[in-house]
């Protein structure tokens, strides 16, 4: 059955992302994504091989995180020889190599290969496929081929191959241009009188890779949270299903830019699996009156016990109270030189001390029965006057006072110290109450004068006031790094902190310098010691008191919120809210929807301009100029007879529309009224391998392969200038 | 191996009888092999085409040259034309609203977005 069909076969290679399969027929029979993973087997630990495309479901028994899929090629050279045995392995053994008589595959190959493959790669090839595949002696032959043959060779161009197939076919002419964008790279290749002419070719590391890999990017960046969706088979499945390659770049964006109704027909959606969350139903009545309940009972629960701790500590207090007093009544009766030896046991040193200790308990007691703190804050004022007697030391000489006495004094001019000082503050808060009342009742007059007025006023000034608040507070956080919100860009170190932290640092990096110079004089004079004040970390935050906008601030608000019922101030938390927003808000469908606007033309569109994406090379239709002017000979009716056909294959020659667009660009840089056709073929990814087939099978494919004798005797100078004849 | 690993034909197998040297006896288990291949960089450079006529076609020369097309610029973000650039993150936006974003952009993102156009900082 096979011998008909294999009667002269040849095992094609392709691109990387292309296909591995037997030839002789009119399709192919095996047909993989020539990629080898070689993972460990969970259960025995053994690590297998497994060449192509499997059901993902049964690499569940394997342990794939060590090594992923890997391909034998390094852009389209082949590079990986134990990776490309793995695939011829699996490619011979798919079609049926079953070699009841080991050690041959008795059959000429034809392999193809990049435009100018290095030698390297190619005598590796020649050597795997000699040494390792046959020998060209050995009899039987597989497939139960009755041809009894040497293993032979031969390369041919993919595009080639496609390029004769459909030139048969009268898609193309003898003379044309061939451009395949491929999986890694694009090529363009002149053919004249149906040969390709390798001067002209030229070669840009662009293809369908790269606009996968591009689009996969833009996805993961634009959907960060669904990352681990875009797999590189579901971003090929999306791009082979949705991108197209535009006419106009520019006006398209612009489409999409100003959201036009063609933009939105044109935009897809890709809806990820989402459920809604279960919506909450609000709390019964019942429940909201059994909470409030709840809480009722235990707001009463807490009231009492405060309660009961009230009236224990009065209590308690009141008892003290009495012991005090009746010890003082006491001691009224005891005589004065007893007084330390009574008071010895109860603790107490003098008279004065227990006065003191009765002031104290009673304005405790006072506290705890919740007696305004106004009254307290007024005998406090009562006994002001009397503040010379309550500090009868401090106007007495020191030097007719004994040591405990100089001790007390201290305690009692410090004493009174602080109550001047409190003094005075409360005194200074009357007054700027006083003053704010004055204030407040001017803007009443105002207002009542002019309502609109004043609002307007007030607005103005509570905005002017809030920013220039608002400014100083940023200043004192970020130093004078105004443009706040991009909290990663560029920050320098002088950048990050305020202008009293910056005096610190430069303090102390010259104090630190200072050190090594010459004599060190520091400390002979005082105000060196001053230094350490301002190094000191308190210094650093430089609040000089309340400021005084923030007060006008806090007038103004509240004063607004008096007349205008609609204002509401502007809270701290306002600066940060847009950003918490999102965060709390529930997730919705839409969340889950991957959007391809852009982007559908935006991937495709590098093929054209491959200096998006970094490469510095010229696009498809640049390179079709590039290959004519390569072209050794100038000759304007060939160049015409070239654009008159302009042949296409290859995956990324799939998308819709690059017909159209090629041809604009090429026209773009030929002279005026060039004719320009292009074609596209038959099937751009096929096409390679029936053009190969077809010519395996002819009788003039022998006459162009070399054997394993060839290869080791003519050297590698010979198999590099080796060339291919596809004129059959 | 479980069954239906078996039935489907993941594996390739271990011995394959049309082989004059098993894949085995080329790489015996257990030895490291270190690496025994040339990455495409070093293939070329091991090709010494600069001994050879300038006229005469190799993988390096067919290459094609840099554009001669200026460049249009399109937005990093949206894929809009791009008429600036923020001189901060060096990315290209098209509107103010874009700006907005990449203002609060984190910095591994301003470089993911400029390493799509390789134009990324990268420290050595």
């Amino acid at each position: 059955m096979r011998t008909d069909k294999f009667g002269r076969s040849g095992l094609v290679r392709t691109e990387p992302a292309g296909l591995n399969r037997w030839a002789g027929e009119t399709d192919p029979r095996v047909i993989f994504r020539n990629i080898v993973q070689r993972p460990r087997h969970k259960t025995t630990g053994e690590t297998v091989t497994i060449v192509g495309d499997h059901d993902p479901a049964l690499l569940k028994y394997f342990d794939c995180t060590r090594s992923g899929p890997r391909s034998a090629f390094d852009s389209n050279v082949v590079f990986q020889f134990e990776i490309m045995e793995y695939i011829l392995d699996f490619g011979f053994d798919r079609l049926g190599a079953d070699g009841s008589q080991a050690g041959q595959i008795d059959h000429p190959i034809l392999i193809t290969e990049c435009v100018c493959n290095p030698v390297h790669s190619r005598s590796k090839m020649a050597e795997l496929l000699f040494e390792t595949y046959g020998v060209p002696s050995v009899v039987p032959c597989l497939f139960h081929v009755v041809l009894k043959m040497h293993l032979f060779r031969a390369y041919g161009v993919d595009a080639a191959f496609s390029y004769k197939y459909n030139q048969q076919r009268g898609i193309c002419d003898k003379d044309g241009l061939a451009i395949c964008p491929g999986f890694t790279t694009t090529h363009v290749i002149p053919f004249i009188d149906g040969e390709p002419v390798y001067n002209g070719c030229c070669r840009t590391n662009i293809g369908g890779f790269h606009v996968t890999d591009y689009l996969k990017q833009i996805l993961s960046l634009k959907y960060p949270h669904h990352m681990a969706r875009f797999t590189w088979e579901k971003v090929e499945d999306l791009k082979m299903e949705h991108c197209y390659i535009t006419p106009d770049y520019g006006s398209e964006a612009r489409l999409f830019q100003k959201a036009t109704k063609e933009a939105e027909e044109k935009t897809r959606c890709w809806q990820l699996p989402w459920v809604p969350p279960p919506i909450e139903a609000l709390p019964s009545e019942e429940e909201i009156a059994r909470k409030a309940a709840i809480k009722e009972r235990q707001g009463q629960r807490l009231r009492e016990m405060a309660e009961a701790k009230r009236s224990s500590r009065i209590n308690e207090l009141e008892n003290e109270l009495h012991g005090l007093e009746f010890l003082l009544k006491q001691l009224e009766q005891v005589e004065a030189e007893d007084i330390p030896s009574f008071l010895s046991e109860t603790g107490y040193v003098s008279k004065l001390e227990i006065e003191s200790a009765v002031v104290k308990v009673t304005q405790s007691l006072r506290k705890a029965k919740g007696e305004p703190k106004g009254e307290q804050a007024d005998i406090e004022e009562k006994t002001d006057p009397a503040s010379t007697e309550k500090f009868p030391l401090i106007n007495v000489p020191d030097n007719i006072l004994t040591a405990e006495q100089l001790k007390e004094k201290r305690r009692q001019l410090f004493l009174k110290t602080t109550s001047e000082g409190r003094q005075r503050a409360k005194q200074k808060r009357q007054e700027e109450e006083l003053e704010r009342e004055r204030r407040n009742q001017e803007d009443e007059i105002k207002r009542l004068e002019n309502p609109e007025l004043y609002l307007e006023q007030l607005q103005a000034k509570y905005k002017e006031l809030s920013e220039k608040v608002e400014q100083r507070k940023r200043l004192k956080t970020n130093g004078g790094h105004t443009n706040g919100n991009n909290v990663s860009g560029g920050v320098g170190r002088g950048e990050r902190l305020n202008a009293a932290q910056r005096e610190r640092m430069r303090l102390l990096t010259t104090a630190a310098f200072d050190r090594g110079k010459g004599e060190d004089t520091f400390g002979a004079r005082d105000e060196d010691w001053q230094l350490y004040k301002l190094m000191s970390k308190d210094n650093d935050d430089d609040d000089d008191g309340p400021d005084e906008d923030e007060a006008e601030l806090g007038r103004i608000s509240s004063r607004l919120q008096e007349v205008d019922p609609t204002f509401v101030p502007k809270s701290e938390a306002g600066t940060s809210q847009p950003t918490e927003v999102p965060r709390l808000r529930p997730l919705t469908k839409e969340d889950f929807q991957i959007v391809l606007g852009v982007e559908r033309f935006r991937c495709p569109e590098i093929l054209f301009r491959p200096n998006w994406i970094g490469i510095d090379q010229a696009g498809l239709d640049e390179m079709a100029g590039v290959s004519i002017r390569r072209l050794p000979s100038k000759n304007q009716e060939l160049e015409e007879r070239l654009t008159s056909s302009i042949f296409m294959t290859g995956g990324s020659c799939l998308f819709p529309g690059i017909s159209e667009r090629l041809e604009a660009g090429i026209r773009m840089i030929r002279p005026c009224g060039s004719p320009i056709r292009v074609v596209k073929a038959l099937d751009p990814i096929l096409d390679a391998w029936r053009g190969a087939s077809a010519y395996a099978a002819s009788p003039h494919f022998l006459t162009q392969t070399f054997s394993k004798m060839d290869y080791y005797e003519k050297g590698e100078d010979w198999l590099r200038r080796y060339q291919f004849q596809y004129t059959i | 191996m479980e069954p239906e690993v078996i039935q489907a034909e993941l594996v390739l197998p271990n011995h394959l009888s049309f082989k004059k040297i098993q894949m085995y006896e080329k790489y015996p288990k257990g030895q490291s092999r270190g690496r025994h291949w040339k990455h495409l960089k070093q293939i070329i450079q091991a090709e010494n085409f600069q001994n050879y006529p300038p006229d005469e076609s190799n993988y390096v020369n067919i290459e094609s040259p840099p554009s001669m097309h200026p460049c249009k610029k399109i937005c990093d973000i949206t894929g809009y034309e791009a008429p600036y650039s923020d001189p901060r993150t060096n990315l290209r936006y098209a509107s103010a609203e874009v700006f907005k974003t990449i203002r609060s952009l984190p910095n591994e993102y301003v470089q993911r977005y400029l390493a799509q156009r390789n134009a990324a900082v990268v420290l050595k």
